[in-house]
């Protein structure tokens, strides 16, 4: 099997892995770079647990070859706080009760903030349409769509 | 789950690409996004010994206009599509269907490419591309050809294309005024769903706005591939565009699927719900057609 010399910018840092052409990104995250705030739920690109922004946009890194990874930009939950201040939207997620057993909550935030990072307030429709390729078991989806409504209430304040 | 092991390639252009997968033979896959194949390679479906990679071939990125006729290069992504200006007016309907594959985050890495040479029945963007008149540009290691989209589909999961034949793009010409098309998927939920059924409706109307110069009706997941609806455009020819001749082209379509029973739903129920997104389908191909004579209504 062919290895490759890749380098990717993880949550702003640079990184030269030597990886298997079968590793996934979300392999490489989880077990090359330990940032396991990725997580791997269903391994087949359905439930989002996974979900990270490469290139500012969400993927499903249980389908990335991480070698398809090589030159470009990936953003994990873990670049989303500076140091102990939480990003609004994480903030907003803990403030409205938009956290149950967290498992889906990485992938959810990262879907909430690529949607932020294009449509400044987005309609309940656009939030649901946005994060419907992550599922969640616990909380049945109404404080987390809240939550995103609440997160592009205060980015707007602070970005005006 | 895990992946098997193979070997990766990354040909620097198509003909590199085409000379890889002659050598290599079937024990090799092109790979794109791969939204599908990687989920077929962690099931055990498929064990290729090698993948080829398409991320480094420039002939099959653009999606640019010439001699009036749209290419679409295979590498765009569905989400791409499905907001791309370049797709407005009788083309829109195109970007909607793409709108609908999968998730966000599948549509962030599922190609065009990957979505017509996978072949699946109810694939999300091949109807609208049906209704347009979809030719497509393969390239192969004895040179270049263009094939019907009509010709390409011959069952689930199978094309024409060739041994070590890549799909370069896909051309469509350019709709005028007066052109607009429909497209709804129909799935036991509203994302990250199969179709149960979907249509696509194309209509292009006549200068006085009413008569039906053109039209197509395209079909997918109610036959072994997605197919055009030849009763359904005879009963829209030359009709005058309303209610009443959507509703008989619906009754048309509903003859020209061939739906089996599976475990998303019945053939009967199949068969009904052709005739329902027929008619809608066909009511927003007008409306669409009508808004783009001469601005909003």
């Amino acid at each position: 099997m062919s290895s490759h010399q890749i380098n990717l910018i993880v949550n702003g840092v640079a990184h030269e892995v030597l990886v298997p052409a079968n590793r996934t990104l979300a392999q490489l995250l989880r077990e090359d770079l330990g940032l396991t705030g990725t997580k791997q739920g269903c391994g087949e690109g359905d439930c989002g647990s996974c979900t990270v922004l490469l290139d500012g946009e969400p993927v499903n890194s249980c389908l990335v070859l991480a070698l398809q990874a090589h030159g470009h930009k990936v953003l994990t939950i873990e670049g989303l706080s500076q140091g102990r201040e939480l990003h609004p939207i994480q903030q907003a997620f803990v403030e409205q009760g938009a956290v149950q057993c967290g498992f889906c909550t990485p992938g959810m935030i990262l879907s909430a903030k690529a949607l932020l990072d294009k449509t400044k307030r987005p309609s309940q429709e656009q939030i649901r349409k946005a994060l419907s390729g992550n599922l969640c078991r616990c909380t049945g989806y109404q404080k987390i769509v809240e939550a995103v409504s609440e997160a592009s209430r205060r980015l707007s304040r602070e970005r005006s | 789950m895990l992946l098997p092991k193979f070997d990766y390639h990354q040909p620097r252009d198509v003909a590199e690409a085409c000379r890889l997968l002659a050598e290599l033979g079937p024990a090799a896959r092109v790979i794109a996004g791969g939204t599908d194949l990687l989920v077929n390679l962690k099931h055990g479906r498929l064990r290729p010994k090698a993948l080829v990679g398409l991320e480094r071939l420039q002939e099959l990125t653009g999606l640019e206009t010439g001699r009036g006729r749209l290419f679409i290069g295979a590498r765009n992504t569905a989400a791409h599509l499905a907001a791309s200006r370049s797709l407005g007016g009788g083309l829109k309907f195109l970007a909607q269907a793409a709108g609908c594959l999968g998730s966000p985050q599948v549509r962030n890495r599922a190609t065009i490419g990957g979505n017509l040479c996978t072949a699946r029945p109810a694939a999300d963007l091949p109807p609208a591309l049906l209704c347009l008149g979809a030719r497509l540009l393969l390239d192969g290691h004895q040179g270049s050809r263009e094939v019907a989209l009509s010709q390409f589909f011959q069952g689930p999961g199978l094309t024409t294309l060739a041994p070590a034949e890549v799909l370069r793009g896909v051309v469509v010409p350019r709709p005028g005024p007066g052109c607009g098309g429909g497209y709804i998927k129909l799935g036991l939920r509203r994302a990250m769903e199969i179709s149960l059924v979907n249509v696509a409706a194309y209509l292009e109307l006549a200068a006085d706005g009413r008569r039906i110069a053109q039209a197509q009706v395209a079909l997918g997941a109610v036959a072994p591939t997605p197919i055009l609806s030849p009763r359904a455009a005879k009963a829209l020819m030359g009709q005058t565009a309303g209610d009443k001749t959507f509703a008989a082209a619906a009754e048309a379509a509903a003859k020209d699927a061939r739906p089996i029973d599976d475990h998303r739903g019945s053939a009967a129920y199949r068969r009904e719900m052709v005739r329902v997104l027929t008619r809608r389908a066909l009511q927003q191909a007008w409306e669409q057609a009508r808004g783009g004579r001469g601005g909003k209504k």
